[in-house]
């Protein structure tokens, strides 16, 4: 399969940016029922899924080009999204190995690798990347091996080490975040790191997923949903640049709303490493406008209720409490009360040109 | 504005001698009697060492023994003039151990975390380095803008020294930095701040 790339997009400034009608069908929408509450909510990661972004280990779409580049101007800016502590070395390299052989398998016209014992050559179509190294020896490679792959990866990454019953956050490359630092939270156990998460800790919810993890299998990863909303489709959404971009929320209006606000959804999925027994953590970042997501009849409706209905602090601790209402309003002629069932398949194959109001 | 309730907030226990150290040495951001600080130094026979910090320039850091209660062998006092002439000390001292050094360190938050950091940063376990808070709830504040750390930070909100942005102070909290985030409060809305509020006297 041959991915349209649309290298000229752009995720600041002027915001050139836009899900063709297949992006949107294929978008991972996280909510398969009318109210949302946080729960562990992890699945086996296995191909197949409510769409085609769950096909794959690690999903490449027609954004890949344009968030390759914005990682790289991110890391220009601000060097410390990427950080790794010194007993990370095998880990990187295991991830280096998982995405390597994950895109060459998923998507062949794009990826090739070749393998001859610990000599590899690594071909990236899509970027124009054609290195050869020795597997292992880290200076053969123009930067650190687990850098070097993220670079050419959509979404963030984080590698967790496990000791004493815990996973650290040992290392990550993290550049298309929801409000959370890497800088500052590097190091961290799980609970540590979790700490700002407000009602889940008092629901045990961390205390279940942790133990999950440490019993995580090597060759049986495991995804989950998580979301937030966005003004304008910007990736960097860090608490470092927030200064630069908390003022969208504020230019939001009754008009704009539909355009502006992005659901923003991470894929996230965990891969048990094979030499360090790490946790490679997957946060795949997925952007829809409000706008678009109605035009899918199941998806309009169902955002309509979780966001009428959601629990206050929720929606606090996920940024929405200036233009929750807006949405809400901007979404209600869209949903006509009926009920849905359960799930977050689009039940549809084609979109309409724009949503349609239904009236009740 | 201030999210509380935070895990990352670190808890503390009374200080408390480990049995199986080899050398003990505990560490205060000010003058208190050990028995105050730590427990089950009666009966210890390993070489015990309590440095202080005495805010003065009148003291040398000096070793002095000081007679221990019980059975125990005499303390190894020293006086320092500050806390950042403690930790210079200490760093040597750390370079020159071999595995079976407990260190204890007591005080406010920010001079216990930096404690912890250089034993860790020497090769100690975490199992090896223990925390106690006592004396002021004033925090050290890691602006994560600019990445300037501002000390004694008692209000809900402070203004950075590095970047000049007025930072909610969050409750969470990363021993790597031995700090807590500072995150600015009129991001959103320039110079629409909260009220500042006395919270960490």
């Amino acid at each position: 399969m041959t991915i349209q790339f649309k290298p000229d997009e752009t995720f600041r400034d002027e915001f050139r940016y836009a899900n063709s009608d297949a992006a949107v069908l294929r978008f991972p929408f996280p909510f398969p029922e009318d109210a949302y509450m946080y729960s562990v909510n992890i699945e086996p990661h296995v191909p197949g899924g409510a769409t085609p972004a769950f096909d794959n280990p690690f999903d490449v779409d027609e954004h890949y080009v344009a968030e390759c580049r914005e990682r790289a101007r991110v890391l220009e800016q601000d060097p410390s999204r990427c950080k790794v502590l010194p007993h990370m070395m095998a880990a990187q390299w295991d991830t280096l190995e998982l995405i390597m052989e994950s895109l060459a398998t998923s998507y062949p016209a794009h990826f090739t690798l070749t393998r001859e014992g610990i000599s590899w050559t690594w071909e990236n179509r899509p970027l124009g990347i054609r290195d050869s190294f020795t597997f292992g020896d880290a200076s053969t490679l123009p930067l650190p091996p687990f850098e070097y792959i993220t670079r050419q990866a959509q979404g963030d990454f984080t590698l967790q080490d496990q000791r004493d019953d815990n996973l650290f956050i040992d290392a990550g490359m993290v550049t298309t975040q929801a409000d959370w630092s890497l800088d500052f939270d590097v190091g961290m156990s799980f609970h540590q790191w979790h700490g700002p998460v407000p009602l889940a800790h008092q629901k045990g919810v961390f205390d279940r997923a942790l133990k999950f993890l440490l019993r995580l299998q090597y060759g049986a990863p495991v995804r989950r949903l998580n979301w937030t909303m966005t003004v304008n489709p910007r990736l960097d959404t860090s608490p470092e640049n927030y200064p630069q971009w908390g003022p969208d929320r504020t230019t939001l209006t009754a008009e704009n709303i539909g355009q502006k606000l992005h659901l923003r959804v991470e894929l996230q999925s965990l891969f048990r490493l094979p030499r360090s027994n790490a946790i490679l953590f997957g946060i795949r970042c997925y952007l829809c406008s409000i706008e678009d997501l109605a035009r899918v009849e199941l998806w309009g409706k169902r955002l309509h209720r979780v966001l009428r209905d959601l629990h206050p602090e929720i929606a606090d601790y996920k940024g929405t409490t200036r233009f929750r209402e807006m949405a809400v309003a901007y979404l209600a002629p869209f949903d006509d009360g009926a009920d849905l069932p359960v799930g977050t398949a689009p039940r549809q194959d084609t979109l309409p040109p724009t949503a349609l109001p239904l009236g009740r | 504005m201030l999210i509380s309730d935070i895990k990352s907030r670190p808890v503390y226990e009374r200080l408390s001698l480990d049995g199986a150290g080899r050398r003990h040495l505990v560490l205060s951001d000010a003058p208190r009697p050990l028995g105050e600080v730590i427990d089950g130094t009666d009966g210890a026979d390993a070489p015990l060492g309590y440095w202080i910090v005495a805010a003065t320039s009148a003291v040398d850091a000096q070793p002095q023994a000081e007679a221990a209660p019980g059975n125990a062998a005499p303390v190894e006092w020293r006086a320092f003039r500050a806390a950042s002439h403690l930790l210079d000390r200490l760093s040597h001292r750390l370079a020159q151990e071999t595995v079976g050094l407990r260190l204890y360190a007591i005080g406010e938050e920010g001079f216990i975390w930096d404690v912890a950091r250089m034993a860790r940063e020497a090769g100690l376990e975490p199992s090896e380095c223990f925390t106690a808070h006592a004396g002021s709830l004033r925090r050290k504040v890691f602006c994560v803008h600019c990445k300037t750390v501002t000390s004694g930070v008692t209000t809900s909100i402070a203004v950075c020294e590095g970047c000049g942005a007025h930072l909610v102070v969050r409750d969470h909290f990363s021993r790597m930095h031995a700090a807590f985030m500072g995150v600015q409060a009129d991001a959103e809305a320039p110079g629409e701040l909260p009220p500042v509020e006395e919270v960490f006297p």
